[in-house]
């Protein structure tokens, strides 16, 4: 028998903290909401408000009468007022000189959606807290209606596929860009199968949140609304990283990099044949979503190319 | 009739986890349990980082679903690298449905 | 022991509420601004560059955050206010009822402005109206000296213990709003002495990161409803405490008004008349020159809208003969204004007697001495048990 060598994988040394939750929440099985609110706490630790907002993760971020399903303070918002909720907090705390992660915890729908203005104005504020939205393309909670981050051809139950109908038919939103574009201290995008880089950016989360606002944006695919197999949701991660369909990268004060070099990336129908929402597409409407893909990525890679606020362009030609 | 008495201390709507942390008893969802082959597991670690609901328990030379809470969910199974865990219907156990 | 003086100062009611919250030391400000109310957050800004004003100083995108960060910095633990009026309280509505909700105290300013449909950029009181079931302390005050003390009684009374809600304090825009008059500021040691009893008590729950708090549980079957009937008891409890509040304002400050209604020659009176803001200085006026014709009316000022002060209310009418309320909105779906459908619900302690509705000064229309003297004489009819028509909209009778 071969001697196993019994030290525990690096990943590990970024828990830094116990889990917060208790062992058995209400999320189905698979999720990886679940897992990234987990690490969460694993990685920020307990000095951690969560302010939350009606979601999936509601019914485990807020309590029950005098009951909790994890031991992080949170605060439980309506949709249209995370982000100044947090600001209101995180105002307070900094008042009363306490050091606190202020970190608001919602879905795509309140990120890009109704909660965006507040968002966006906490932004420019540059308040001292950290949003973390876990985008799984659409209102999941509700039962699977779209959201402006919901891409294109995507079926859910109100862009449904009929005679007529053939799923959504606008583009996506590109929230993390425009939140890029805010100009805020460090934006970045994560998944859970890239386990890493998403626990080293919640890290730097924490640091960065004490020059401004961070923004880092999960991909968090979900089983029930995107008709994927309980056991597959890394895996679906996973391949959304390997065909460029989400990119990992970070802005750090402008400053854009890609985390994770895809040699070759796959071609956008190995992600897509994984799950039901993209099913009833044509080849021809597939390779609008490949084109997408292709420019998306190549507009990244482009701003990769510049350097941080304050520092002129890398290369010559882009100083046009 | 006067109001005999309150439940909670509080004059709004607040939880605290020290007073009560509330539990799903999640491992009764479970149609399939994750079964380890401890020979096959290389302790890369894998199983225990995806696992949703961080239930896999660090043994000294494997990793071992926690089948309280474990959701059955397959996570583990799909991605560890070894084919070291395998999904096993829940009816083939003396416990089934059970908690470990 | 008594207050200083405190400066004598010629400013507006805008410019009054600033000052009031100012000298209370809140730890965040938050507020957008919108006609009538802006120079509160002009002033605000400006008490904060000059270092007089040490808070944190938040420049929202929309009212709606303004609310949500307030309420947030209240249950953190600190104090906290804004300023808003019409549309702006509108656009906050679901912050607002999550405020009442979560017990926040905080205390907002709300500078009275004509709302629903008809865009107006006018007085009236409809904008107050919307919201009177949000669950929070509404109060109306009628001039610049008034919207200051008030506001520093709104503190005490939002953050004590026995209340922990929020209160909104209401003036009538443009009339009071830009109106500027001699007004005593207090001294800011003075307001601390004041408010320092806050400090006495038992510490309220907040948001405090080191504990596994949680604020909004979900509230589940009889424990939600425990939460609504704790919330009504607290604004019942409010009643008592306000007329407290005011009495010991008095007598530090030397100013006090009558708590959740001020009486005026109400004692002798065969009828009275009851209004609110700024119609009040005016109605007085008529008052004591109907008194020297001999007709014997009285005037009843209603500062607090919510909780309704029933209580005060029967006192002071039971036994008259008749009694007529003038509003400065309407009551949708009842066809007279709302604090005329208010009063009647307290029909059967304040005895049988005519109930007089008037609407009047909507959309800045000026509630005239004419329209007071005409209502006077209405309700003076009606208390001779001659007929009387339940409901007038004055300035479209009156018109040409």
């Amino acid at each position: 028998m071969v001697e196993k060598v019994r030290k525990l994988p690096k990943t590990f040394q970024y828990f830094k903290d116990e889990d917060a939750f208790a062992g058995g929440v209400a999320f189905c099985a698979g999720c990886p909401l679940e897992l990234t609110l987990r690490v969460l706490s694993k990685v920020m630790g307990r000095q951690t408000v969560i302010v939350g907002t009606p979601s999936c993760s509601a019914p485990v971020l807020y309590g029950q009468n005098v009951g909790a399903w994890h031991k992080l303070p949170y605060y439980s918002c309506l949709m249209t007022g995370v982000a100044s909720s947090a600001t209101g907090l995180t105002r307070y705390y900094k008042k009363a000189g306490q050091d606190v992660n202020v970190v608001c915890f919602t879905g795509d729908g309140c990120a890009a959606d109704i909660g965006f203005q507040t968002l966006s104005g906490a932004a420019e504020r540059n308040e001292n807290f950290i949003y973390v939205c876990y985008e799984n393309e659409g209102y999941m909670n509700t039962g699977i209606q779209r959201s402006s981050t919901t891409p294109i051809g995507a079926t859910t139950s109100t862009t449904p596929v009929g005679v007529a109908g053939r799923g959504k038919n606008t583009q996506a939103k590109n929230l993390p860009l425009i939140m890029a574009m805010h100009n805020i201290p460090y934006t970045a995008t994560a998944t859970l199968s890239h386990m890493d880089d998403l626990a080293k950016k919640m890290q730097k989360a924490m640091e960065k949140k004490k020059e401004g606002l961070v923004y880092l944006h999960i991909f968090c695919p979900c089983p029930v609304g995107w008709g994927i197999e309980s056991d597959m949701s890394i895996q679906v991660c996973r391949e959304a990283v390997k065909t460029n369909y989400f990119p990992l990268w970070e802005a750090e004060n402008g400053k854009f990099k890609l985390t994770q070099t895809v040699s070759s990336p796959d071609p956008i129908t190995k992600y897509t044949k994984m799950f039901k929402k993209f099913n009833h597409l044509t080849e021809k409407e597939l390779a609008v979503i490949q084109a997408e893909v292709d420019h998306n990525f190549a507009f990244l890679k482009h701003l990769t190319e510049f350097g941080a606020h304050g520092q002129p362009a890398e290369s010559p030609e882009n100083n046009a | 009739m006067a109001i005999k008495k309150f439940s909670s201390k509080y004059e709004a709507a607040w939880s605290d986890a020290n007073q009560q942390l509330l539990c799903l008893d999640t491992g009764t969802w479970r149609t399939k349990r994750p079964v380890v082959n401890v020979e096959k597991c290389t302790y890369c670690g894998l199983c225990a980082i995806y696992c949703p609901p961080q239930c896999m328990k660090i043994m000294p030379d494997h990793f071992e679903p926690d089948l309280n809470f474990c959701k059955g969910c397959g996570v583990c199974a799909k991605e560890c690298l070894r084919g070291a865990i395998t999904m096993m219907p829940e009816g083939d156990f003396d416990n089934e449905g059970k908690k470990g | 022991m008594k207050a200083k003086k405190g400066e004598l100062k010629v400013i507006t009611g805008n410019s009054a509420a600033a000052y009031g919250a100012m000298l209370c030391r809140p730890d965040v400000v938050a507020s957008y601004p919108i006609t009538p109310q802006t120079e509160v957050v002009e002033q605000l800004s400006k008490f904060h560059a000059d270092g007089v004003l040490e808070a944190e100083m938040i420049e929202v995108e929309g009212e709606n955050s303004a609310m949500n960060a307030v309420a947030a910095a209240t249950l953190a633990g600190g104090r906290a206010f804004t300023a808003t009026s019409s549309w702006g309280l509108v656009y906050m509505y679901d912050a607002v009822l999550q405020a009442a909700g979560f017990r926040a105290p905080v205390v907002m300013a709300n500078v009275n402005r004509e709302t629903p449909g008809i865009l107006a950029v006018s007085s009236g009181q409809q904008d107050m109206i919307q919201t009177r079931d949000a669950g929070w302390i509404q109060v109306i005050v009628e001039n610049s000296q008034e919207i200051l003390d008030t506001i520093i009684m709104a503190f005490r009374l939002a953050e004590d213990y026995d209340i922990q809600l929020p209160v909104m304090v209401n003036y009538d825009g443009f009339y009071i709003s830009y109106l500027a008059e001699g007004v005593r500021i207090p001294a800011k040691d003075d307001v601390d002495q004041f408010l320092a009893v806050l400090k006495t008590q038992p510490k309220r729950t907040i948001m405090d990161p080191t504990h596994p708090i949680g604020a909004g549980s979900h509230g589940l079957m009889t424990e939600f409803m425990e939460l609504r009937y704790k919330h009504c008891a607290a604004l019942d409890r409010a009643k008592k405490k306000f007329d407290e509040i005011d009495k010991d304002y008095g007598d530090f400050f030397g100013r006090s008004y009558g708590g959740q209604i001020e009486e005026y020659r109400t004692e002798d009176a065969d009828f009275v008349i009851l209004t609110s803001g700024s119609a009040v200085g005016t109605s007085r006026t008529v008052v004591d020159a109907k008194r020297a014709e001999g007709v014997k009316v009285g005037l009843i000022k209603l500062r607090m809208f919510r909780p309704f002060p029933q209580e005060k209310l029967i006192k002071a009418i039971k036994g008259k003969k008749a009694v007529g309320v003038i509003d400065r909105s309407v009551n949708f779906g009842w066809n007279s204004g709302p604090i005329y459908t208010e009063l009647r619900a307290l029909y059967p302690e304040i005895g049988p007697m005519p109930i007089l509705s008037f609407i009047d000064g909507l959309a800045s229309i000026d509630i005239t001495k004419p329209h007071i003297e005409r209502v006077i004489d209405d309700v003076a009819n009606a208390a001779k048990g001659k007929p009387y028509q339940a409901v007038t909209w004055i300035p479209l009778e009156e018109r040409e």
